[in-house]
């Protein structure tokens, strides 16, 4: 069945990404109590700080988002440019508060597999009755898309958007395409390019393949490669509207963490973190023996490294960190039979939508990390 | 299966409008490339007019409405018709004489002629309109027929009366000249040259 609606992606690397065969189940309770209301606060919080950041050249530094592009996130800012979507990364184990280890918050995935495939599998497995008919799943998110398109495209006046990913990417074309099914199903006309593709206009804007001006942009692509590439002042003075506008690189940045932890020390969702340069601070904190290592920009689990008692053991490789790290305390992963779990929990726009379960058996998240669907009984 | 409205999941999806394969083919350039959704959206009738004239010959009541859409639809025709380096790209496709020299910044660029205008919505203050376009050039698909600045192929140009899909009057982007590409991409070639990155592994997270 995955075949059939284009779920290319469930195996990568010849190991099993979906996996049917199991699932996890929560009750009511744990769903709303513990993570879509989590979910929903966080989400504040970093908002929050997204405002303190916006207005202060001392914490972009720090974020080392380059000086061009200031001005832009602080306009994007104050004009509350509308985001469509984001993933908080947690780690739950069915009791203790859900803890956020990052927020994914300008180029998510995994969305098709959780908004429409896990959805399904619910539907099939119910009309089979495999599962019990009070069986509810904490999915809203194809919904609350296809209404946040709306949004989007009344507050920019748009009838039709572009969208873009890079090339060879089979997941991040998934995505996207998915997205563009529902721009569809919201009324607009979609139009693709590839990020590579993308071209400058004699009059400045930026165009397609077929060089039609790109008004409008969904763009699977992080804001900070952009920001330090060729077309990146292009991508400001062309006047696109991106969808994640350009305020989102504040949230998608692993500086985030040590601030939350500033600004809202000893909240329950929240881990304690810390700046590299802050190391006094974490020393003060003699309960936490283990920390995480991360670099400020980094995907799905690559160049974290865990200290432990002031060594380096279990690390990742991987092609970031030039930009400096932050250090976050570590919580392990909750252990299910041989597999560590982690929820990935959406919002669309600021409201929860639903989650997607993902385990591995390496501690550290890697990006083979397998899908499981859920349920609410 | 039973919904209701406390539900904690999407209370209805429309399957068969979500993908059941992905497309990974790139758009191709040219006029002949744009892959349209024709299934979106009901039908209503268009009707399309050469000029003001013919238009006003068939609806001598609505002379004001005719003279607005036709210069509404003008100046559609030159921000979305596609556009050619040169004459010679631009006939290849349109036919001998059915370009025209179109001024961007200070150079020329080449676009159809428009060949007629299409209305919808006529009985409305405010009708639809897009601009059409025609080719007389044998080496052309669109030879003959009524044809979008996307594309979209209306079929024969002998018919004035279309059933069209209401996308069909959707605004369009502008079409401009490109003159520089590729400087977006950089950071993935530089990262993907890092050890364990295969191909079909994406750059969200």
């Amino acid at each position: 069945m995955a075949r059939d609606y284009g779920f290319h992606f469930h195996t990568m690397h010849g190991q099993a990404y979906w996996d049917e065969t199991a699932y996890y189940q929560f009750t009511l309770e744990q769903i709303e109590r513990d993570l879509e209301s989590p979910t929903e606060e966080i989400h504040q919080m970093c908002l929050h700080v997204v405002d303190l950041v916006s207005k202060s050249e001392e914490r972009l530094t720090q974020f080392a988002i380059p000086s061009d592009y200031w001005q832009a996130i602080a306009d994007s800012w104050q004009a509350k440019e509308p985001s469509l979507y984001s993933r908080l990364d947690l780690v739950y184990d069915g009791r203790s508060p859900a803890k956020l280890l990052e927020n994914n918050a300008d180029t998510p995935t995994s969305l098709y597999e959780s908004g429409f495939w896990q959805w399904l599998w619910l539907e099939n497995n119910v009309d089979n009755n495999q599962l019990s008919k009070r069986a509810d799943q904490f999915n809203s998110l194809q919904e609350k898309l296809v209404n946040r398109f709306k949004v989007i495209a009344d507050y920019y006046g748009i009838n039709y958007l572009h969208f873009a990913c890079c090339k060879d990417t089979d997941e991040d074309r998934g995505t996207v395409q998915y997205l563009q099914d529902c721009a569809k199903e919201a009324g607009l006309d979609d139009y693709f390019v590839h990020i590579e593709d993308i071209g400058i206009a004699e009059s400045g804007e930026l165009t397609d393949l077929q060089d039609q001006i790109m008004s409008h942009c969904f763009k699977l692509y992080p804001w900070e490669f952009m920001q330090r590439e060729e077309f990146g002042p292009h991508a400001l003075k062309a006047n696109t509207g991106w969808i994640e506008p350009i305020w989102k690189s504040v949230l998608s940045n692993k500086a985030l963490l040590p601030l939350l932890w500033q600004e809202f020390e000893g909240h329950p969702n929240l881990l304690p973190a810390f700046f590299e340069s802050d190391m006094g601070s974490m020393n003060a904190l003699s309960d936490v023996k283990k920390w995480v290592k991360k670099p400020l920009y980094s995907r799905e689990g690559a160049n974290i490294d865990i200290l432990e008692n002031g060594k380096m053991s279990l690390s990742s490789d991987g092609p970031y960190g030039e930009e400096g790290f932050i250090y976050q305390a570590h919580t392990p992963l909750p252990k299910f039979t041989d597999n560590y779990t982690l929820i990935g929990s959406w919002l669309v726009d600021d409201e929860a939508a639903g989650i997607s379960v993902r385990e591995d058996k390496s501690a550290i998240t890697q990006d083979l990390s397998r899908y499981m669907p859920h349920i609410i009984l | 299966m039973q919904t209701n409205s406390n539900q904690k999941r999407s209370n209805n999806i429309n399957i068969s409008k979500m993908r059941k394969a992905f497309s990974f083919k790139p758009l191709a350039l040219g006029v002949a490339s744009v892959l349209l959704s024709a299934c979106s959206g009901g039908k209503e009738e268009a009707v399309v007019f050469k000029n003001v004239n013919d238009c006003v010959d068939a609806l001598p009541s609505m002379a004001q409405k005719c003279e607005t859409a036709y210069k509404g639809a003008l100046a559609e025709a030159a921000k979305t018709a596609p556009k050619y380096n040169s004459k010679n790209d631009c006939e290849y496709e349109f036919g001998r004489n059915q370009c025209q020299t179109y001024n961007n910044s200070g150079s020329s660029i080449f676009m159809p002629l428009m060949a007629g205008y299409m209305i919808g919505n006529l009985m409305s203050p405010r009708p639809y309109y897009q601009p059409m376009f025609t080719s007389y050039s044998r080496y052309s698909s669109y030879r003959n027929n009524w044809v979008g600045a996307d594309g979209r192929n209306f079929g024969d140009s002998r018919r004035s009366k279309l059933s069209v899909s209401s996308s069909a009057f959707n605004k369009k982007p502008a079409i401009t000249r490109t003159i520089s590409r590729g400087g977006f991409g950089s950071s993935v070639r530089a990262k993907a040259s890092w050890g364990s990155r295969s191909s079909g592994k994406g750059w969200g997270g």
